[in-house]
């Protein structure tokens, strides 16, 4: 069924069981190319659920664009099954990015200094890896970002 | 292998019911020959951000029906296009694409098929399996000349015997339902209402 995220007064309704078994399908797959374990990009010190509320809807805001812009398009496989899966998760993120202009547009996203801060750390940590790795460690780590979902 | 001009495969379109998709054109016919089809799709995500790239479908690369289950295909609620070409050998035609992209909210819902029974007092219904996406929405009530008090109950799954209610002894009770698809935000018509009496008391 449908899940509610709340991100401060902005609640959004997303097929999350349906993403996370799409992911779970190649998360196995896409974790054993992570070969850099000393690292992570999303952090715990930048967990979704630990931002202030009223800040939590522009943070999320990035973390949507961060995934569709530099992640899911810039991850290469020659496998269909994979690429399917991922095209799955991309389309339904997109999916939230339309929802969550609703909240945008009735200024429910109000983007302050620890969303920029915080999504700031996670673009430097994604940046100091080598392309493809940082593509492929950050898809990995959806599981990270879909565990601050259910949190929130 | 003798050049033959091979059209794109006309009439492209998408049927849905109940979550179930099925994408389907004209066939392609070549006298003596067996033409095959290839089906590739991509969602809104490529069209915006991979400068459309396509993806060839789960189930229908080279195959001789002019039909494709796209179900495993179409996992979001985002406008969907397809494409077909027909393959002849070594030849292929040009790909024909939809006229109007397809989004899974458009799918038709029909109202559940439903039995209900009764075990001893108690009221028992049992829907299809219509799978992952689809909860029942059950209404039920005692049937009563002056009021009609109404209960639901939301069934998570088909394919169960589940209890209702226990019955009064004689008293008749009436069931309806629809379905909920809560990923598309939508739910169908009621279905027919059924009725059930229960036993009389049985003497001691």
């Amino acid at each position: 069924g449908l899940k509610r995220l709340h991100l401060g007064s902005c609640v959004l309704s997303m097929n999350f069981q349906e993403i996370r078994n799409e992911f779970l399908e190649i998360k196995g797959y896409v974790q054993a190319e992570d070969e850099n374990l000393d690292n992570r990009i999303l952090k715990s010190s930048e967990a979704l659920q630990d931002i202030k509320p009223t800040e939590r809807c522009c943070f999320f805001h990035h973390l949507l664009r961060f995934y569709l812009d530099r992640v899911f398009k810039n991850y290469q496989t020659s496998n269909y099954h994979i690429r399917r899966k991922v095209s799955s998760i991309a389309n339904s993120f997109l999916g939230i990015k339309r929802e969550l202009r609703l909240c945008h547009d009735h200024l429910m996203c109000h983007c302050g200094e620890e969303a920029k801060e915080k999504y700031t750390h996670i673009l430097s940590h994604f940046e100091e890896l080598d392309g493809q790795k940082a593509v492929v460690k950050a898809l990995g780590e959806l599981d990270i970002l879909l565990r601050w979902m259910e949190r929130t | 292998d003798e050049v033959v001009n091979l059209p794109a495969p006309p009439d492209l379109s998408v049927h849905s019911t109940n979550m179930k998709h099925i994408l389907t054109w004209s066939p392609v016919t070549i006298p003596g020959e067996t033409v095959n089809y290839s089906v590739e799709y991509q969602g809104e995500y490529e069209r915006y951000y991979t400068s459309s790239t396509w993806i060839p479908s789960s189930w229908c690369s080279s195959i001789s029906t002019p039909e494709c289950n796209v179900t495993d295909d179409i996992t979001a609620t985002v406008a969907y296009n397809f494409r077909v070409k027909a393959t002849l050998g070594s030849q292929s035609s040009s790909w024909s694409t939809l006229k109007e992209l397809f989004n899974r909210n458009s799918t038709v819902l029909t109202s559940p098929r439903m039995k209900i029974s009764k075990d001893g007092y108690h009221l028992i219904v049992e829907f299809e399996d219509m799978g992952p996406y689809f909860e029942f929405n059950v209404t039920y009530w005692k049937k009563s000349p002056n009021s009609q008090k109404e209960l639901y109950k939301i069934v998570r799954e088909g394919g169960n015997l589940v209890h209702l209610e226990t019955m009064e002894a004689g008293a008749e009770y009436c069931v309806k339902a629809q379905t909920i698809v809560e990923v598309i935000e939508r739910s169908s018509t009621f279905n027919q209402v059924e009725c059930i009496r229960a036993q009389d008391e049985s003497p001691l």
